[in-house]
């Protein structure tokens, strides 16, 4: 039995546009599990973001209710958004998105000391973290221009991680990087999750797709189905031969 | 190419509204300064000239009082046969020291009343009728009294002379360049001739004449009148001959116009700083930002020189509107000025479009402008497209890591403020300037506010001299009797003797000098007035006036001739003094000294009382005891609020103004800086909301950003504007006499205003980076 993590109920967004009114995502009623690495995938303009941002608490459903855990998040306003995502949620963005005036330190601690007071306990976190992605020591002070967007998007990932939160939401984490830091990106990811961490990834690439254990397909702002990858070992052809099918099936 | 540079200047200024906004309102308020500054200075001082034409005023005016019938042939022949003098007219009048009812105190003065008719139809020195009523016996007061709540036609005026009181119903109001306010050295009134008539069997013993002269060369207006004094003195040594020139005059009746004036002029010049700076860093921001698009015009075609000249266009465009838009304010404003001024100078002035401020105001601010926006603008020369295309230049110091969050024991917002402070100079160097300037200009009317406007005495203290409680002229036969009541009186905390009843002395080789005789310089309430050396202790010594000094070379040690009629002795100057009355031509002896060069011929002793005493009840009792014998009893605190009421209202008004343009500069600084701030750190905004930093906090953040340079600038402009004002006040009245500011600086008041300045600027930064709340986190998020 897994344990519930989000559950959406009658999840809609919707904008306006030119006068008229968009439904980007509509009645989507899902629940979302501790330890999952779910997926979510669709064409462009399909409403996965906008799902990840609604899910994630970046931004509010124009109607519907969302759970996280026993706490209902869809009626918080701004502030107590920004306090849930401080508490709960971590996040990696295609863009990377480091603060470039900061060290690679720098930036993590930022997001640390935000919920950890404890400056040292925090720093020997932050450097195990830095550590388990492969970042040296003498790189970590460094800016983010100073680095390559493999480690910057790796130092992404430590900054999401440095409050240990029970759920990482990734935006098409290996959008702007080479297949090579792409590859590195998606095994830390894989890593992490294969430890506990519960992670919400977007994305377009199947190839990236195939580390999730579960695969949500989302169109016209509904989720059309999913496909459970659990039972396959992260290598298993059947685990891409499952994944390619079910992409099919959805139109891909 | 203009076509091509106007639509970029467009395309800006579309792209930066906000900016645009704040920049056009410090130009706007600079303009506004600078355009009345402008007016006052070139118009409203020629006002007095024309006052002066259109009347034919005396350029040397004497009262000479006390006079035989044959001093009219006397002055009329010794008049004739001066070259340099061209034309002059004698009228009979009656001169004394006055006192009577003016802005809520009691003023003294010497006063000339004429016959009206004859004052009206004078050749030199003509009076004009500015208020009339259907009373056809009295009095006509100069038009200054009937502004306010003093006087209106009808009223009665009780005015007392030598001790006794008349009473007249106000006819009306006239105006005159040379004798139409206190500040003259003598005063008009006019009466109609039944009560000229009336007055003249009443007091005969005060006829006298009055002489208006007009001479060829104005500059040598004091010399001539020193001149003619003398000449009298030496036919005449029983005649008390006192007067005014063109010089003293057309400054003393606008001392308001050039404290407003001078405080104007640095404020427009350094809001046009802050304008300036602000504008430097908004354009250097604008490179910052737009370097990829600088770097595309640049391979499209458009030179470094063109993209420039946009910039250029772009804000002498919306500089010289905003100046404009300044010029049209100040006309609105100037009104209001206007009637304050007019309350000082008595001289009505009509608001008039004055092309000549408006050309140099548009034209010196756009001036400004351009060149500053040249300065600035200069790198976009050595902007190479293609690097600029590719990445632009990199703005960041990456040297150093300032304020690292693992090491600093700063709490995480206030660390993350300072990282935002270190990275951002351009923003530093526009707040310390601001807050520098508006340090300055709070210590001012701090300082202003102290000195004028909660207690005038410090004011008065500079500027005008002396003071106590009551000051009591008796004639000097009486003396000795005054001084045995004034031991006996438990009133009488202390008394003195302080003679100036517009007493003069000629120095030899110079010119007429007014004279205070005191019996006891220790005395004395005012020490600050003697601000270099001394005050005489001995007959042999004087202390002179220190404007006067420098401008004759005279130090302290020096011996100098002085005479009255032919008495001449030499003095040695024991110390310089500073006082407005007589625009520094003043200096004071003790009665010894005095009495060398000529005798008494009555006493005024100045006299403080025990705190809460009556001081009017206190001189009514004087009155009564001496009766006749008492030329004047005076309440000078009394007369320090009537004649410093005007100052008051002046300095409230500037006070509120400067305080109202501060605030309004500080907002406007702090709106820029921020939104400068916010438009380029929008994404790091959005990142650190994306982690979890509430509104709150990144508000707080930036705000926090500004503080120390806010805090460090406001500390160090308050003490060091502490440390100037007296000086700079010095410099701004020297025109009058002043050289050394002695004003009080209330430091707990400056120190208060400049932590409710940090704390003002500090709420103006949060208010203006609720902007924050409108970035949101989901903006980072990648499209569908």
């Amino acid at each position: 039995m897994k344990n519930t993590l989000i559950k959406t109920e009658r999840l809609s967004k919707s904008f306006s546009s030119g006068g008229a009114m968009q439904h980007v995502l509509k009645n989507i009623d899902l629940e979302l599990y501790k330890g999952d690495f779910t997926v979510i995938m669709g064409a462009s303009g399909a409403g996965k973001s906008t799902l990840l941002y609604a899910l994630s608490g970046m931004d509010t459903p124009t109607l519907g209710k969302i759970t996280f855990g026993e706490r209902v998040i869809s009626d918080l306003d701004s502030d107590g958004l920004a306090l849930f995502r401080k508490e709960h949620c971590g996040f990696v963005f295609q863009q990377i998105y480091l603060i470039d005036t900061m060290s690679i330190l720098d930036n993590v601690l930022a997001a640390g000391l935000l919920v950890n007071k404890d400056k040292k306990a925090l720093a020997a976190r932050a450097r195990e973290l830095f550590k388990a992605v492969d970042i040296p020591e003498e790189t970590i002070h460094k800016f983010p221009t100073q680095i390559s967007g493999g480690e910057a998007q790796r130092a992404g990932i430590v900054r999401a991680l440095i409050n240990s939160p029970e759920i990482l939401f990734a935006d098409e984490p290996t959008g702007a990087l080479n297949s090579k830091s792409g590859l590195d990106v998606l095994d830390t990811l894989t890593e992490f999750n294969e430890q506990g961490q519960s992670v919400v990834m977007v994305t377009h690439d199947m190839r990236s797709a195939r580390r999730g254990n579960r695969i949500l397909y989302i169109k016209d702002g509904v989720v059309m189905g999913e496909c459970d990858l659990g039972k396959y070992a992260p290598n298993d052809e059947e685990r891409h031969k499952k994944l390619s099918d079910f992409l099919t099936k959805m139109g891909w | 190419m203009f076509n091509r540079n106007i639509l970029l200047a467009r395309a800006n200024v579309r792209k930066a509204k906000g900016q645009t906004a704040a920049i056009v309102v410090l130009v706007l308020l600079s303009s506004m300064m600078m355009n009345i500054w402008l007016m006052l200075s070139m118009d409203y001082r020629k006002n007095f000239d024309r006052c002066h034409d259109r009347l034919n005023d005396g350029h040397v005016n004497l009262a000479a009082y006390v006079v035989g019938d044959d001093f009219k042939d006397f002055i009329s022949d010794t008049l004739d046969e001066r070259d340099d003098v061209t034309d002059y007219t004698v009228s009979s009048a009656f001169c004394a020291p006055f006192s009577y009812e003016y802005n809520g105190g009691e003023l003294s003065q010497l006063g000339v009343i004429l016959k009206k008719e004859d004052a009206l139809f004078r050749n030199v020195g003509r009076f004009e009728i500015t208020e009339e009523s259907d009373i056809k016996s009295g009095i006509y007061l100069p038009m200054l009294y009937g502004m306010g709540n003093n006087y209106a036609a009808g009223d009665t005026l009780k005015i007392t002379i030598l001790g006794e009181e008349f009473e007249y119903a106000i006819c009306g109001f006239f105006n005159s360049a040379m004798v139409g306010s206190h500040n003259c050295n003598m005063m008009s009134f006019l009466m109609t001739e039944d009560k000229f008539e009336e007055f003249s069997e009443e007091t005969a013993a005060l006829k006298s004449a009055y002489v208006s002269v007009r001479i060829k060369d104005v500059s040598r207006c004091e010399d001539i009148s020193a001149e003619l004094k003398d000449t009298i003195s030496k036919e005449f040594p029983e005649v008390v001959v006192t007067g005014n020139d063109y010089k003293m005059v057309s400054t003393s009746r606008y001392i308001s116009q050039m404290i407003c004036a001078g405080i104007l002029s640095v404020m427009a010049f350094l809001v046009l700083l802050i304008g300036v700076v602000v504008i430097s860093s908004n354009i250097a921001n604008y490179i910052q930002e737009n370097m990829q698009n600088l770097g595309a015009l640049k391979a499209v075609g458009y030179t470094g020189g063109q993209l420039i000249a946009a910039l250029i266009m772009q804000f002498s465009g919306i500089s010289a509107i905003a100046a404009a838009a300044g010029i049209a304010v100040s006309y609105c404003v100037f009104p209001g000025v206007n009637e304050m001024m007019i309350a000082q100078t008595g001289i009505p002035y009509t608001v008039r479009l004055q092309p000549l401020p408006i050309v140099f105001t548009v034209i010196f601010i756009t001036g400004v402008v351009s060149a500053a926006v040249y300065f600035s603008a200069k790198r976009i020369k050595k902007i190479e497209p293609i690097t600029a295309m590719r990445q632009g230049i990199a703005t960041h110091n990456f040297k150093k890591n300032h304020v690292q969050l693992e090491k600093t024991s700063l709490p995480l917002n206030a660390a993350l403020a300072m990282k935002t402070m270190f990275g951002g100079l351009k923003q530093n160097v526009t707040v310390c300037v601001t807050m520098l300037v508006i340090s300055l200009i709070l210590v001012f009317s701090v300082t202003s506010a102290r000195n004028t406007i909660v207690d005038i005495k410090p004011m008065i203290e500079m500027i005008a001299g002396e003071f106590a409680d009551s000051a009591i002229n008796v004639n000097l036969g009486r003396e000795d009797e005054l001084v045995s009541v004034l031991e006996e009186d438990s009133r009488v905390e202390k008394f003195y003797l302080f003679t100036n009843n517009s007493m003069e002395i000629q120095h030899v080789g110079g010119t007429t000098l007014y004279v205070s005789v005191v019996d006891d310089c220790s005395k004395m309430n005012n020490q600050s007035m003697a601000v270099e050396g001394r005050y005489p202790k001995y007959g042999n010594e004087f202390a002179l006036a220190a404007k006067y000094a420098k401008e004759n070379g005279i130090k302290i040690g020096d011996e100098v001739s002085l005479k009255v009629g032919n008495s001449q002795e030499k003095y040695i100057v024991s110390g310089f003094t500073q006082c407005s009355n007589s625009l520094g031509k003043d200096c004071i002896m003790i009665r010894e000294g005095y009495e060398k060069l000529s005798a008494l011929l009555n006493v005024t002793y100045y006299i403080d009382l025990a705190e809460g005493t009556d001081i009017d009840g206190f001189n009514s009792d004087i009155s009564d005891i001496f009766g006749s014998d008492v030329n004047a009893a005076q309440n000078v605190l009394s007369i320090i609020e009537s004649t410093g009421g005007v100052y008051v209202m002046l300095m409230t008004f500037l006070v509120i103004a400067i305080v109202i343009i501060s605030c309004i500069v500080i907002i406007f600084v702090m709106y820029l800086l921020v939104r400068t701030m916010l438009n380029n750190k929008k994404r790091d905004y959005g990142i650190l909301k994306a982690l979890g930093f509430t509104t709150g906090q990144l508000i707080m953040q930036t705000a926090m950003s500004f503080m120390p340079s806010i805090i460090i600038s406001s500390a160090v402009g308050i003490a060091v504007s502490m440390r100037i004002l007296n000086p700079l006040m010095a410099v701004f009245l020297s025109g009058i006499g002043v050289v050394k500011g002695t004003f009080i600086i209330p430091a707990e008041l400056c120190v208060i205003a400049g932590i409710a300045l940090v704390i003002f600027a500090f709420g103006a930064a949060c208010l203006m980076s609720l902007r924050i709340r409108k970035i949101a986190p989901r903006e980072l998020l990648s499209g569908e």
